[in-house]
């Protein structure tokens, strides 16, 4: 009590200090006049100043005076200023832009109060332990009896629907949910309303929707959306709410769409629940909730395994063995499609950590030239009895307000660069989601001063305790012995120099290798043509036609294609090439085969006809499908199968006119015999595949797919690009109604692909931080160079003087900054072959030792930092002999 | 800063008059100079032992008086306290030696 007592007298103080001293000194006057003449009391000044020192607060005083003063040095240099401002900008810059993504993605809960938010689980207590999801009535019993356990406790479903906002359904992820979804995450729609009970209902089929942020954006931003319709699945729906900004409920990246869970029939429902939604036995939906307030997990888990099982007593027959538990929802999670992504998210976070210590010791340099010329002002400062401590404070400050300074540069920069990429993300995704909100919070804030105020120990601890220690011995003395000193110096700023090229090294060619892998990527052979070849992607589902309309629209489109003038040949497939996301089938032998007990997981497509003839791929033997097996119901089920998959089923020996059958299908397709009526070469459908993947094919009547993807070659003569709008323009004739995903070219869709367009940012990212390195160490180089040759003007004016050539001095200047840059080399390649074994493991294409990266990256450094000690070299020559002499 | 507190145990009084008083209630032994005086009086402000007030002096002089606080006189206590058994520690220690 008394501690606290006495800051906030302390703080009174400060606040009220000008009146503080006022009062003191009228004291003193009064004290001194009191005394009598001749006053034996001592200097006012400095017994005042002794007596506020009683208050603590010396420091402020002292770094208000550091800060004033390091503002007048900077500004008296304007060019090393602006050059430490822009190299801390783009060092925390970069770092703040990693770090923001970083904060959106995996820091920040995606809602208020995350903590008291919990998942509800239906867990198996068989040895298993799976997880059920909850039928609807099943959910109201349990939402029911724990009213004194969660706040709200909410249910959802989620899927793909076709959303058209009338230019054209795209396929949105949508969650269905029950009216109090919204609240469980406090985040009430910021415009319009959440559901209403009544919307929930399974009967209800009221056709409402809250739509994403970003999409209402996306739509113009307009308030008079509210009210408006648009198509959900070929339906029409009344939009009546607009979610939070960045609102995701429990997932990244969230929904675009919100149903009510009575519009439940409008998702597509191939797992054959419709009409059986409000049922018991009909398990949908995941369960979270908040809890009330002041609830600790324990008590919850514990009443809700009560409540469990009173439902298990209640109805046995459907949820005997099924307990409830509470978990965690993972509120805070990175979203990172295909492998590798936990190896980049690290290298993302690496790599913006070393462009900043390359900036760092880039300004240590910067910091220690400057030093040597500011020692006179150091000495002089510490003769009259300016302290060491006092001394390293006043640099520190100077450093600080450097990267204050240039961190509030880099927080706008890192903002602009975010925004890039993002914007460069969303349309990465095959589908529309809403991507969470990156933007700035207090986490960012503190991010920045945490960045600056690591970066200020870095660059200026060091000078700054180096330049005192000099500056304490004393080096009023101008020139005595000084030269041995200088050479130390110089030693630390070659160091510095030595490490920023390597560092530099490393960054230049971990981006040589990204980019080598995107110009590998897009080489690379698939297996078949990519040039003539156009893709139609439709998706009849999504205009909610049933299976027989929708099979009815494939043929039509097939038919109406081949007769358009130019088009060589067209078929139709389920995955167009390089999809990496698709179905497989555990493929095994059957009929006599039967005994032989191998399986072979394999890439399944539903195909047309000339399926291989579009590709370009030759029938290796047996025979295409036919016409009258595009229809369904059409007679023995027969498939074709690449000869990867022959090759691994019956080894060595002929494979056509065997049975196989799927061990892994559901419903009719299911362990039936299948005959092999073709076989053709095996392609890849991922570029990040070294080895083809078997693949089975199976003709168009006898697998239904909604979403599917026409594929034409344009005759020998025809450009493809100018075929894409006549090929649009038929299909829209053909069907207005049908959505059309997209409509490209072969060799866009491959660069369009997920796993391509993640190395492209990749490689992006990496030049860019390679780029900034590069700039940094050539600064640095620079900076020392600079440094040394003006230290040594005496030394060189002396040598022309005796008759020393320009051009031998130059040469010196250059040897030995070419000395520095070739250790620095050194050390660097070290670090760049350790870097590539770890790239190896998630780039496509590219070996650890890659000669041209390994090559060309350090011939550009070498080169920059030439370049970068030519000009101060230059300056050497052109030392006048009589004016240094004369300076003595 | 027991001294001080000490002599305004018994009245309130301003800076000068603490000098004088210590200086006569010490039989003029001790002198507490002003570079002492002050510092210890802002530090005594800052742990709250002491409150200050102007007021018209009987001189007609403005002067800033300091009255001691409850906290202060507990303050004296222990400090005399304190002080006393030291003393006679070190009394002691010397009549034996």
């Amino acid at each position: 009590m008394a501690v606290i007592g006495e800051w906030i007298r302390r703080l009174g103080y400060l606040l009220r200090r000008r009146k503080w001293e006022d009062e003191l000194r009228q004291e003193m006057d009064s004290h001194r006049a009191q005394m009598g003449a001749p006053p034996a009391f001592g200097n006012t000044l400095r017994l005042r100043e002794e007596a506020r020192d009683a208050w603590g607060w010396r420091w402020l005083d002292e770094l208000a005076q550091d800060a004033r003063f390091a503002w007048r040095t900077l500004r008296h240099s304007p060019g090393f200023t602006l050059t430490a401002i822009v190299t801390l900008a783009l060092g925390i810059g970069v770092n703040l832009g990693m770090f923001s993504l970083i904060n959106g993605l995996l820091l920040r809960p995606l809602y208020a109060g995350a903590d008291d938010v919990f998942g509800v689980h239906n867990r198996s207590t068989t040895p298993s332990g799976r997880n059920r999801a909850f039928s609807y009535p099943n959910y109201r019993d349990i939402r029911e009896g724990t009213t004194d356990i969660f706040a709200n406790l909410a249910a959802s479903f989620t899927g793909f629907v076709g959303l058209d906002f009338g230019d054209g359904a795209r396929s949105t992820y949508a969650s269905a949910v029950t009216a109090n979804f919204f609240h469980v995450f406090t985040a009430p729609p910021a415009y319009g309303r959440a559901f209403t009970a009544e919307e929930e209902q399974p009967e209800a089929g009221i056709h409402v929707a809250i739509i994403s942020y970003s999409l209402w954006e996306q739509h113009g931003a307009d308030p008079a959306m509210l009210g408006q319709h648009v198509r959900i699945n070929g339906e029409q729906f009344t939009v009546v709410g607009v979610a939070r900004k960045g609102f995701a409920g429990t997932s990244i990246p969230g929904p675009g769409v919100w149903l009510p869970l009575g519009a439940h029939e409008t998702f597509s429902t191939e797992d054959g629940t419709r009409g059986t939604f409000g049922t018991r036995e009909a398990h949908r939906l995941s369960v979270v909730g908040r809890l009330q307030p002041g609830m600790p997990a324990e008590t919850a888990a514990a009443a809700l395994a009560t409540v469990g099982r009173r439902l298990e007593q209640a109805f046995p027959s459907i949820n005997a063995g099924y307990s409830l538990v509470i978990s965690r929802p993972s509120g805070r999670l990175i979203f990172m499609p295909g492998g590798g992504g936990a190896l980049t998210g690290v290298l993302l976070m690496l790599m913006p950590a070393i462009v900043l210590l390359v900036a760092c010791l880039n300004l240590a340099d910067l910091l220690l030239a400057r030093g040597y010329g500011r020692r006179q002002e150091l000495a002089i400062r510490s003769s009259l009895g300016g302290g060491r401590s006092r001394l390293v404070r006043q640099l520190l400050t100077e450093g600080l307000l450097l990267a204050l300074t240039g961190g509030a540069l880099g927080l706008l920069l890192s903002t602009w660069a975010t925004e890039k990429l993002l914007a460069s993300l969303g349309p990465m995704l095959p589908v529309v989601v809403s991507l969470p909100d990156v933007g700035l919070d207090w986490r960012v804030f503190l991010g920045t001063v945490a960045f600056s105020l690591v970066a200020t120990l870095i660059f200026s601890a060091g000078p700054a305790l180096s330049l005192t220690r000099r500056a304490a011995a004393g080096d009023l003395k101008r020139h005595a012995g000084s030269e041995g000193r200088e050479r130390a110096g110089a030693g630390i700023g070659n160091a510095l120099v030595i490490g920023q090229i390597a560092l530099s090294l490393l960054l230049l060619s971990s981006g040589g290798l990204f980019v080598t892998s995107v110009i590998r990527t897009a080489a690379a052979d698939p297996g078949f043509r990519l040039d003539g070849g156009l893709v139609v992607v439709v998706d009849p589902a999504l205009a909610g036609y049933d299976e027989a309309r929708g099979r009815q629209a494939h043929l039509a489109l097939l038919d109406r294609l081949r007769t358009v003038p130019g088009v060589e040949v067209v078929t139709i497939g389920s995955r167009p090439p390089f999809t990496s996301s698709g179905d497989s089938r555990k493929v095994a032998p059957a009929g006599a085969d039967e005994s032989r007990s191998i399986s072979v997981g394999a890439v399944f497509s539903v195909v047309g006809r000339d399926y291989a003839r579009v590709l370009g791929l030759p029938q290796l033997s047996g025979r295409d499908f036919r016409d009258a097996e595009m229809v369904a119901g059409s007679g023995e089920r027969v498939a074709i199968i690449d000869d990867a998959l022959a090759e691994k089923l019956w080894p060595g020996a002929e494979a056509l006119g065997r049975l196989i059958q799927f061990l892994d299908a559901k419903g009719p397709d299911a362990r039936q015999p299948i005959r092999v009526i073709g076989i053709i070469p095996a392609v890849k459908h991922s570029p990040g595949n070294p080895q083809p993947y078997p693949h089975v094919y199976v003709p168009l009547g006898q697998h239904y797919e909604s979403a599917m993807t026409l594929q034409l070659r344009v005759a020998g003569g025809v450009s493809e690009e100018d075929m894409l709008g006549t090929i649009s323009r038929v299909v829209r004739d053909v069907d207005e109604r049908l959505p059309v995903l997209s409509v490209t070219t072969w060799r866009n869709h491959l660069n369009a692909s997920l796993d391509v367009r993640l190395q492209a940012t990749g490689a992006g990212i990496f030049s860019a931080f390679g780029g900034i390195a590069l700039l940094l160490a050539g600064l640095g180089v620079y900076g020392v160079k600079s440094y040394v040759v003006s230290r040594r003007t005496r030394e060189f004016g002396i040598r022309i003087a005796i008759g020393a050539h320009p051009r031998a001095l130059l040469w010196q200047v250059l040897r030995e900054g070419g000395r520095t840059t070739t250790i620095g080399i050194g050390i660097g390649l070290l670090l760049a072959l350790g870097a590539g074994q770890f790239l190896q493991g998630i780039l496509y294409g590219v070996n650890s030792i890659e000669p041209v990266v390994l090559v060309t990256a350090p011939l550009i450094l070498l080169a920059s930092s030439l370049l970068a000690s030519y000009i101060p070299a230059r300056r050497a020559t052109r030392v006048d002999p009589m004016v240094t002499l004369r300076s003595e | 800063m027991m001294l001080v507190l000490r002599v305004l145990k018994t009245q309130p009084l301003h800076g000068y008059a603490i000098a004088q008083r210590i200086h006569l209630l010490s039989a003029e032994q001790l002198r507490v100079e002003e570079g002492s005086l002050y510092p210890a009086l802002q530090k005594l402000l800052i742990k709250g032992w002491v409150k200050a007030a102007w007021r018209a002096s009987e001189s007609g002089r403005q002067v800033r008086e300091y009255r001691i606080t409850p906290g202060g006189r507990r303050q004296l206590e222990a400090e005399m306290t304190e002080y006393r058994r030291m003393a006679s520690a070190i009394g002691v220690l010397l009549d034996d030696a």
